[in-house]
C-alpha cells in the first residue's frame, strides 16, 4: 500500500537523518519504529505525509508517488491521520469542534453527521464529558485522546503516531496506549515511533529498527527483542551499557580502572555491593592470576549492564602459555562469591595446543532482590 | 553630602526667577544693552538678522506662532521678542501689558515666492505687474488702502474682509495659494473664512488675472520648500533675503514696514477679576465668531483620517503579510526594506516627503496624502502584529491542520488567524490611540485638523487654556470610541465567550445529555 523507495533526507545544518530507507507497508500493518535518538524516525514519518520533504527518493501511496511536484498532498494528508508529541489540538475551538470541522471542512459532511461521529470516537476514548472543554482545560493524556479521535473521524487508511506519549506524564501514558491498543486490534494500519519498547511489542506485527539513517534490522518483535541478528539492535533492545579494557603489559593501571567502574555504576545505578563483587573477580582472575604468570599478557576484559534484564556481565578473553580455573583459586573471598546463588560461571575453551591456550570466562551478577 | 547638594540646588532654582525678575528691560537705552538675554522671534521670518550682529551673545528662541512667544514673554522664558509693526497691533490689543523698546530694530520688506512649475514665467509677469499698478493707483504703499484697511486702522473684531467678498472667474485656471493662516492681520480665520491683508491682495490679484485661488494654511516654515517643489504656485509674505532669492523666484516687494522688539511694560495693569477673565477667554474661544463650528469641523477631519488611515491600513498589512507569509525572498527583502525606512522616520518628515516629493506634482489636497501616509504607517504597525501574533501561536498548529489535509488557505483563515487574532488586538488598539495621536501634526502639510483649528483659533484669541483643553479633551473622547470599538470586535471574535449552544447551533444532541 505505501512503498518507500531509496528515501534519503539532509537538512540545511548537513546533518542527514535519513539516508537510504526502503520499507513497504501493507494493509493492516501495525509497525513499530524504535532506534537511539536523533537516527530519523520522526523524520521518516513525517517524510511519508510531506510534513518533511525529502532530498530524494520515492514515496508511492496507492500507485503515486507523492514526493512528485504536482501531487494533490491535501488529498493524500486526508487519507493519513497523524498523531503529534505535543497534541496541537486547535487551541481556539472546543473538543468538539476540534473533531468535527475537520468532517465538515475537508469531506463535506453535514454538521450533524460530524456530530455524531465525533460523540460516537469521544465514547470510544472515554471523553463524552469533555464536549465543550476547550485544548487548555485538559490533562495531556486527555488531550492526546482527543487528538487520536479527531485523526480516527476522518476515517484514514493509515494512522501515523509520532511518539505519542513522549510528552506525558507517567501516570498518564497508560491512557493513550490503551486507547492505541484497541485501535491495532481492530486491524487498522498504524505506524508508530516510541521509546516504549512493551509497548511496541505488544501491538505491532512488525518492528523497524532504526540507526544511522537506515533501517538497520527488521523483524517481528520475536525477532528483534528476542533474538536480535545484530549486535547494536541486541544492545539496544536490551538496553546494554558497556564497558571495555584490554591488559597488554604488566604495568596495568588497575586504579583507573576501578575509578572508571565506580562512575560507570553510579551512572546506572547498579548497587555499589554488587560492583565490589565484580571489582572482586576481575582482580582475582586477571591480576593475581593470569596476568601474574604471564610476563607478556594479553586480557580482554568487556563488562556489560543490561537494564531489561538487570544484570551484570563480566567477560574475559585471555591468551596465555596455562589454563587458569578459577574454581581453584585460592581467594577465600572469590570462593564465597561463586557459591552465591546470584552469580553464575562458564568457562569456555576457544583452543588449547602447543603454542599455548585461549580462553573466555564469563560471569554474571544478579540483584538478590531480582530472583 | 547628598541632602546638602540637593538642599543647595534647590536654593539656587528658587533664586533664578529672582534674578530673572532684576533685570528690568525697560530702562534699557540700546539694543546692545540685550546681549546676553533670550530673544524670541517667529521660524522663518529673519528678523533675528536685524539685530544679530549687535547681540552676539543672545540665543535667539524660534516659535511657529506669535501667541507662543507673547506667552513665553510673559512666563518670562524671553526678555523681548521680534515682531513687525502690524503684527504688534493686534497684539498690544489683547495684551494691553505688552510695549514696544524704544529703539526700532530694522525695517523689513515682504515679497511673494512663485512656485517653481510652467506657470512660474507668466505668474512672475503678472504678480510684478500687479504690485506696479498697486503702488500707483492707491492698492498698496503706506497711504494705500490695503494698509490703512488692515495695518494703520485694524479692528480684529469686525475687519474681515477675505475669500468670500470676492468672484472668481476661473477663466485662466486655478492656483494654489501658500498662507499662514494664523498671522493676523495678514491671514487669519475669522466667523469660518479666510481674511486679512495677505488674503485680499492675492483675491483682488486673482480676479483681475482671471484665477480662482485655492488656499492652504500651512505653518511658515513649509510655504518656500512647498512652492519649490511646485506644489504651490504662489506662497505668500516673504521677507526678503539673499538666501531666499537663490533657490525660489521672488516677486517684487508689496509691503515694507519697521520691525519691532516687543517687551512687558513695567507697571503692573490691573486685570480683570478671575471668574469675569475665564467669561471673557470662554466667549473668545467658542461663541464669537463662531468658533466652536471650526472645533467640531477640525474633530471631523481628526476623525476621518484616523478611520480611513486605520481600514486602509489594516487592509493594506495584511495584504503584503499574505504576499510575504510564504518567505517569497523579494517580497520580504522590499517589505523589511519600506518597514525599516518608514518605521526610521519621524512622522512629519514622512508627511512632508509624501507631500512635497512623492505626491509634489499632483492636485491631491494633504488630506488624503495624510490619509496615504497615515495609512503605511499603520500597515506598518499591523505586519508586526501580524508577524507577532502568528509566531506567538506555534508551528504546531499549522503541522497538524496540514496534516489534516487542510490547505494552506484553510489553515490560515480558519486555524492560524483565529489564534493569532487573540495576540494581536490588544497591541492593536494601542497602535490605534497612537495614531489618533500622531494625526496631530498633519498641519504641517495644509490640513485643517483638530491641532491645527486649535493653533488657528489661538492665534486670533491670544489665549491658551480654553483652546488647549478642548483639544485634549476631544483627542480623549475620539481615542475611548475607537477603543471601545476595536474591544467590542474583539469581544466578538473571542471564540471562548461563545456559549455552548452557540457552539453545536443546529445539531439535534438529543441522544446525548449534553446541556
Amino acid at each position: 500500500m505505501i512503498e518507500i523507495r531509496h528515501l534519503r533526507k539532509e537538512f540545511d545544518d548537513n546533518t542527514i537523518p535519513l539516508r537510504d530507507i526502503n520499507v513497504t507497508i501493507n494493509n493492516g500493518d501495525v509497525i513499530s519504529i524504535i532506534g537511539p535518538s536523533g537516527t530519523g524516525k520522526s523524520t521518516l514519518l513525517r517524510c511519508i505525509n510531506m510534513l518533511t520533504e525529502p532530498t530524494s527518493g520515492e514515496i508511492i501511496v496507492d500507485g503515486q508517488d507523492i514526493t512528485k511536484k504536482g501531487c494533490n498532498l491535501n488529498e493524500v494528508r486526508m487519507k493519513m491521520g497523524m498523531v503529534f508529541q505535543s497534541f496541537n489540538l486547535f487551541g481556539h475551538l472546543t473538543v468538539i469542534e476540534n473533531i468535527m470541522n475537520p468532517q465538515i471542512t475537508l469531506l463535506g459532511r453535514s454538521r450533524q453527521e460530524a456530530f455524531d461521529k465525533a460523540m460516537y470516537l469521544l465514547t470510544q476514548v472515554g471523553l463524552a464529558t469533555k464536549v465543550f472543554s476547550y485544548p487548555d482545560e485538559l490533562s495531556g493524556g486527555q488531550q492526546q485522546r482527543i487528538a487520536i479521535a479527531r485523526t480516527l473521524a476522518m476515517d484514514p487508511d493509515i494512522i501515523l503516531f509520532d511518539e505519542p506519549t513522549s510528552a506525558l506524564d507517567p501516570s498518564m501514558i497508560g491512557e493513550v496506549q490503551s486507547v492505541i491498543k484497541l485501535l491495532a486490534k481492530t486491524g487498522r494500519t498504524m505506524m508508530i515511533v516510541t521509546h516504549e519498547m512493551d509497548f511496541a511489542r505488544k501491538i505491532s506485527n512488525r518492528i523497524l529498527f532504526m540507526a544511522d539513517g537506515v533501517i538497520y534490522e527488521e523483524g517481528t518483535p520475536k525477532q528483534i527483542f528476542d533474538h536480535p541478528k545484530k549486535e547494536l539492535t541486541r544492545k539496544f533492545v536490551q538496553r546494554l551499557t558497556t564497558l571495555s579494557y584490554k591488559i597488554d603489559s604488566t604495568d596495568f593501571n588497575f586504579e583507573v580502572m576501578n575509578e572508571e567502574l565506580m562512575a560507570y555504576g553510579e551512572k546506572l545505578l547498579i548497587e555499589a555491593e554488587r560492583l565490589t563483587k565484580l571489582t572482586l573477580a576481575i582482580e582475582e582472575i586477571c591480576i593475581n592470576n593470569i596476568a601474574n604468570y604471564s610476563d607478556n599478557p594479553y586480557i580482554l576484559v568487556n563488562i556489560e549492564y543490561s537494564e531489561k534484564k538487570d544484570t551484570l556481565f563480566l567477560s574475559v578473553r585471555y591468551k596465555a602459555e596455562e589454563r587458569f580455573d578459577p574454581k581453584t583459586s585460592e581467594s577465600k573471598l572469590f570462593q564465597l562469591l561463586l557459591e552465591e546463588p546470584t552469580t553464575t560461571l562458564k568457562e569456555t575453551k576457544l583452543k588449547d595446543d602447543d603454542d599455548g591456550c585461549q580462553y573466555k570466562i564469563d560471569m554474571s551478577f544478579k540483584w538478590e532482590d531480582a530472583e | 553630602m547628598k541632602k546638602l547638594l540637593i538642599a543647595l540646588f534647590a536654593v539656587l532654582l528658587l533664586c533664578t526667577p529672582v534674578f530673572a525678575e532684576e533685570i528690568d528691560v525697560s530702562k534699557f537705552e540700546k539694543i546692545e544693552d540685550f546681549n546676553g538675554l533670550n530673544i524670541g522671534v517667529q521660524t522663518a521670518v529673519l528678523y533675528e538678522e536685524l539685530i544679530m550682529d549687535r547681540v552676539p551673545d543672545t540665543a535667539f528662541q524660534y516659535y511657529t506662532m506669535p501667541t507662543d512667544m507673547i506667552l513665553a514673554l510673559k512666563s518670562g522664558k524671553i526678555a523681548g521678542y521680534l515682531i513687525e509693526a502690524v503684527g504688534y497691533g493686534v497684539h498690544k490689543a489683547n495684551h494691553p501689558e505688552l510695549t514696544t523698546f524704544k529703539e526700532v530694530p530694522g525695517f523689513i520688506s515682504a515679497s511673494n515666492i512663485i512656485g517653481n512649475n510652467d506657470k512660474q514665467e507668466r505668474l512672475l509677469k503678472e504678480m510684478n505687474e500687479f504690485i506696479r499698478n498697486g503702488y500707483e493707483n492707491g492698492l498698496l504703499g503706506d497711504d494705500g488702502s490695503l494698509y490703512q484697511y488692515w495695518i494703520a486702522d485694524f479692528d480684529p473684531e469686525t475687519d474681515n474682509v477675505g475669500v468670500k467678498d470676492f468672484t472668481f472667474t476661473g477663466e485662466n485656471g486655478t492656483l494654489n495659494i501658500a498662507v499662514e493662516g494664523g498671522y493676523e492681520p495678514f491671514s487669519f480665520v475669522s466667523d469660518g473664512n479666510l481674511a486679512g491683508f495677505d488674503v485680499e491682495f492675492i483675491c483682488r490679484f486673482c480676479v483681475e488675472y482671471g484665477y480662482t485661488p485655492i488656499f492652504n494654511e500651512i505653518p511658515f516654515e513649509s510655504i518656500a520648500p512647498g512652492v519649490e517643489t511646485g506644489k504651490f504656485d504662489i506662497g505668500m509674505n516673504i521677507v526678503v533675503s539673499e538666501e531666499r532669492n537663490e533657490t525660489g523666484t521672488l516677486s517684487d516687494i508689496y509691503y515694507t514696514c519697521p520691525v519691532l522688539l516687543v517687551i512687558l511694560e513695567n507697571e503692573k495693569i490691573a486685570a480683570p477679576s478671575f471668574f469675569e477673565s475665564i467669561k471673557i477667554s470662554f466667549n473668545k474661544t467658542f461663541i464669537r465668531e463662531n468658533r466652536w463650528k471650526l472645533f467640531v469641523s477640525g474633530a471631523g477631519v481628526t476623525f476621518l483620517i484616523t478611520i480611513c488611515s486605520i481600514i486602509a491600513g489594516t487592509i493594506i498589512g495584511f495584504a503584503v503579510y499574505m504576499a510575504c507569509r510564504h518567505g517569497n525572498i523579494l517580497a520580504n527583502r522590499v517589505t523589511d526594506f519600506f518597514l525599516w525606512l518608514i518605521h526610521g522616520m519621524p512622522t512629519v518628515l514622512l508627511l512632508m516627503i509624501l507631500y512635497y516629493v512623492v505626491f509634489g506634482s499632483s492636485r491631491i489636497s494633504g488630506m488624503w496624502v495624510s490619509v496615504v501616509g497615515f495609512s503605511l504607517m499603520f500597515a506598518t504597525a499591523m505586519i508586526d502584529m501580524l508577524r507577532v501574533g502568528y509566531n506567538a501561536i506555534g508551528r504546531g498548529q499549522y503541522e497538524a491542520s496540514t496534516a489534516l489535509g487542510y490547505s494552506d488557505r484553510q489553515s490560515f483563515f480558519k486555524i492560524l488567524l483565529p489564534q493569532a487574532a487573540n495576540h494581536f488586538l490588544p497591541i492593536y488598539s494601542n497602535e490605534v490611540v497612537t495614531l489618533i495621536k500622531e494625526t496631530s501634526v498633519v498641519g504641517y502639510i495644509a490640513v485643517l485638523d483638530l491641532t491645527k483649528i486649535s493653533d488657528l483659533v489661538r492665534s486670533r484669541t491670544y489665549e491658551a487654556f480654553f483652546a488647549l483643553i478642548l483639544t485634549a479633551i476631544i483627542y480623549f473622547i475620539i481615542s475611548a470610541l475607537m477603543v471601545r470599538v476595536v474591544r467590542i470586535i474583539q469581544k466578538r471574535i473571542d471564540p471562548k465567550r461563545r456559549s455552548d449552544r452557540k457552539v453545536l447551533d443546529g445539531i439535534d444532541t438529543k441522544d446525548w445529555e449534553l446541556f
